[in-house]
């Protein structure tokens, strides 16, 4: 026994590394995925053998993936999902998405488009969004270029030198309004949980924040008018983006003075020059899973890689390969938009690890932001500067050990591991480190489809006539979490005696998962646990 | 149920655990993974929350187990890592000598520390990226030895990507903390290692403390 464990301390050491950086063992794979990547798209054929992974206490029947046909064949001629899209929700929550069409149909499971939406409606709102985005990333290089001649220049009007250590806030939080300022559209009122409400009221407006917008556009603020004869002209248009980063009439500002009732955003002790500042060396950081899963990113000229890289300000680059220049180059305009949008969040270190495969999926900026918007509306919650969304979950993640092992919940309580902080990570990135790329989609896909179910309203009443099978919460990734750990509970229990010993085992779970059976497991819990848990709650 | 003393005079003499802190992006799991696993990476993904490795090292025919736990730098993450400051027997504070304000914010870093962490742990003053171009250096080694000498502590310059001072640092305070349990064990004082987790509640955990792996 002793032994056992003294052998299996030092193989987890020995391999320690590839949870957290697994990187570098893809960049020797590289060469081996371009050929999967160039012959078909990846695909998650070896996970839907799971016939044979069967978990010894699922009920449920395995489906397969939605296929590119049966995605068509759920659209009515004028574009709409039958049935509100119950049947799309359900073949996605048993399945998955065909790793072909996940770019047109991430943006339904994300809320950019409503599921009742027709084909007309569907092209307002993306073109719509279009703008919107290209409004924060011209705010964006707006507020990068006067946070540089901050510290070059002392040239500045009185206003600017108040805000010397905060460039941002005048400026965020004018943006915040703006995007706020609209009315909440009537079919968009699901509320993840009452400290959600700010977030909601941007997601239920910024459709129409443009069309009603007209109080945004009057008045510029002064300080900004000889910022736009600066912007630098990056890319051309042919990139498809940051392609609008021509001169934009002044017109377009969005004025400091447009107040609305909506509260104002909590101010963070961060400022949205640290976030620039550390979304850029989380950016150039980031590793290279996406590359089989992104051939045109991978596959970017060096040219138009650099060009990309100027246009949002990215420095030392230089030792980066082009299509991990270019990854870095629209991580960073993606999250800086996002801080702007969301400022009581900002930016907070694993948000890019949320946007990496989104962008390696969508290849258009705009529509990639606001697949990331969509997600970050639960997500979000994980980064709250107050830590408490994250206490929240870690919290329910004991409960379900708590009710369904209490064996295993005894002997954390004995090694004071009863809060669960072990699973922090996963948590916080959503399984990110811990599930492989096409591993963490599909749990994402599967989670999504819940998140969508809830919020269309179509959650208990439409699954309940199906006997025994889960109904869609919000909480799927905890379920989730709680199965890996009781996956291990003999190990933890006989083998664990500290809190280090269980942090060590979820931190190399990396490639030890599998992801159906995760699910299968999850969904087995929330069968028997949800109305509990959500009754302590 | 596996008897853990006996398991602990097995494996190690000491067990030390120590903490590196310091900004995002100065290099922190880079050194401790050129440390642990004596490679490096550029492609370094940022850390969530708090992880460790370890390594045990020979000093003075003594096994010492080292447990280094690495963390997160944004200010975000701040709550969560600090509570593990309190177990910690050693801190290395991290800056990168390319990047001034990683340098200027050491003094945040050690007000943290006076906050949270034992009032006897050791400290030592680290500036990471010492290969990089000395056009690129932005805080001379002068600046970082005067500050290290302020706060009474030890310096060094290390790059972790050729692996510059990385071992000697390492050793450094390990071996100053083990000097100081050695004095402290020569004062009858038998439990000086300790391996308990982060004290959440604040305060405690010295009363707390479990038997699981103390030293010999």
């Amino acid at each position: 026994m002793k032994a056992l464990k003294r052998s299996h301390t030092s193989s987890s050491n020995s391999s320690s590394p590839s949870s957290s950086s697994s990187s570098s063992s893809w960049i020797h794979l590289r060469s081996v995925l371009f050929v999967v990547a160039n012959s078909s798209p990846a695909s998650c054929s070896s996970s839907f053998d799971r016939g044979r992974l069967k978990s010894p206490w699922s009920r449920r029947k395995r489906k397969n993936v939605l296929s590119p046909q049966q995605w068509r064949t759920l659209f009515t001629p004028e574009g709409r999902l039958r049935d509100g899209g119950i049947k799309f929700l359900k073949k996605v929550r048993s399945g998955g998405i065909h790793p072909s069409i996940r770019a047109e149909v991430w943006p339904y499971l994300l809320g950019v488009y409503d599921l009742k939406s027709s084909k007309e409606e569907r092209d307002a709102i993306r073109t719509q969004n279009r703008k919107e985005y290209e409004k924060l990333r011209r705010q964006c290089r707006r507020l990068l270029k006067q946070y540089d001649r901050t510290y070059s220049s002392k040239q500045l009007s009185g206003k600017l030198i108040q805000d010397v250590h905060s460039p941002s806030s005048e400026e965020v939080e004018s943006a915040r309004e703006s995007l706020s300022s609209g009315e909440r559209t009537p079919d968009d009122g699901t509320v993840d949980d009452s400290s959600s409400m700010l977030l909601e009221g941007d997601n239920s407006s910024r459709r129409i924040t443009n069309a009603g917008g007209s109080t945004l556009n009057t008045d510029s603020s002064e300080t900004d008018s000889s910022d736009d004869a600066e912007v630098i002209r990056a890319s051309p248009a042919s990139d498809g983006r940051e392609d609008d980063e021509s001169d934009v009439p002044t017109n377009e500002e969005i004025s400091p003075s447009t107040k609305t009732g909506i509260q104002s955003p909590v101010r963070t002790t961060e400022d949205f020059a640290t976030w620039q500042r550390i979304i850029r060396v989380d950016a150039v950081r980031a590793n290279t899973e996406w590359i089989p899963y992104s051939y045109c990113q991978a596959t970017v000229s060096e040219n138009r890689a650099r060009r990309s890289a100027e246009a949002v300000g990215l420095r030392d680059y230089d030792h980066l390969e082009p299509h991990r220049i270019f990854h870095a180059a629209r991580l960073v305009a993606i999250l800086e938009a996002y801080a702007l949008y969301d400022p009581e969040i900002g930016y907070c270190q694993g948000m890019s690890d949320l946007l990496s495969p989104i962008i390696a999926i969508i290849t258009e900026d705009h529509e990639a932001f606001w697949c990331f918007v969509g997600f970050m509306r639960k997500a979000r919650h994980n980064f709250r500067l107050d830590e408490v969304g994250i206490r929240k979950q870690l919290k329910i993640v004991s409960m379900i050990i708590k009710f369904k092992d209490s064996h295993l919940y005894r002997h954390l309580q004995k090694l004071q591991a009863e809060d669960c902080f072990f699973v922090y990570r996963m948590v916080v990135v959503l399984f990110r480190r811990e599930l492989t790329f096409e591993q963490t989609m599909c749990l994402w896909e599967v989670m999504w489809a819940d998140q969508a179910a809830i919020r269309a309203g179509i959650g208990k009443s439409a699954w309940s006539r199906i006997r025994q099978r889960a109904p869609p919460t919000d909480d799927l990734l905890l379920y989730a979490i709680a199965a890996s750990v009781l996956q291990r509970r003999k190990l933890i229990i006989e083998r664990y005696n500290s809190m280090e010993e269980i942090l060590r085992e979820c931190n190399s779970m990396a490639g030890q998962l599998d992801v159906w059976k995760l699910l299968d497991d999850a969904h087995d819990l929330v069968v028997t646990l949800h109305d509990k848990i959500e009754s302590s709650l | 149920m596996a008897a853990p003393p006996a398991r602990a005079r097995a494996d190690y003499d000491y067990l030390i655990k120590l903490l590196l802190i310091g900004d995002s992006g100065v290099g922190k799991s880079c050194l401790l993974l050129r440390f642990s696993d004596g490679s490096f990476t550029t492609s370094f993904i940022t850390t969530i929350g708090i992880d460790f490795k370890i390594r045990t090292i020979e000093l003075d025919g003594k096994r010492i187990k080292l447990q280094i736990w690495d963390t997160a730098g944004q200010e975000r993450f701040r709550t969560i890592t600090t509570a593990y400051y309190r177990g910690a027997m050693g801190i290395l504070l991290v800056y990168d000598v390319t990047d001034e304000s990683s340098f200027n914010n050491i003094r945040n870093w050690i007000r943290n520390i006076e906050q949270h962490a034992s009032d006897n742990v050791n400290k030592i003053l680290v500036g990471n990226k010492a290969d990089m171009d000395e056009s690129k250096r932005a805080v001379p080694t002068a600046k970082g030895q005067a500050l290290a000498d302020e706060y009474g502590i030890k310096f060094f310059e290390t790059s972790a990507k050729t692996n510059l001072n990385v071992e000697q640092v390492f050793f450094s305070i390990a071996r100053d903390i083990k000097q100081r349990l050695a004095d402290t064990d020569s004062k009858a004082e038998p439990s000086t290692i300790r391996i308990n987790q982060p004290d959440q509640a604040g305060g405690a955990a010295q009363a707390t403390q479990k038997s699981a792996c103390c030293g010999s």
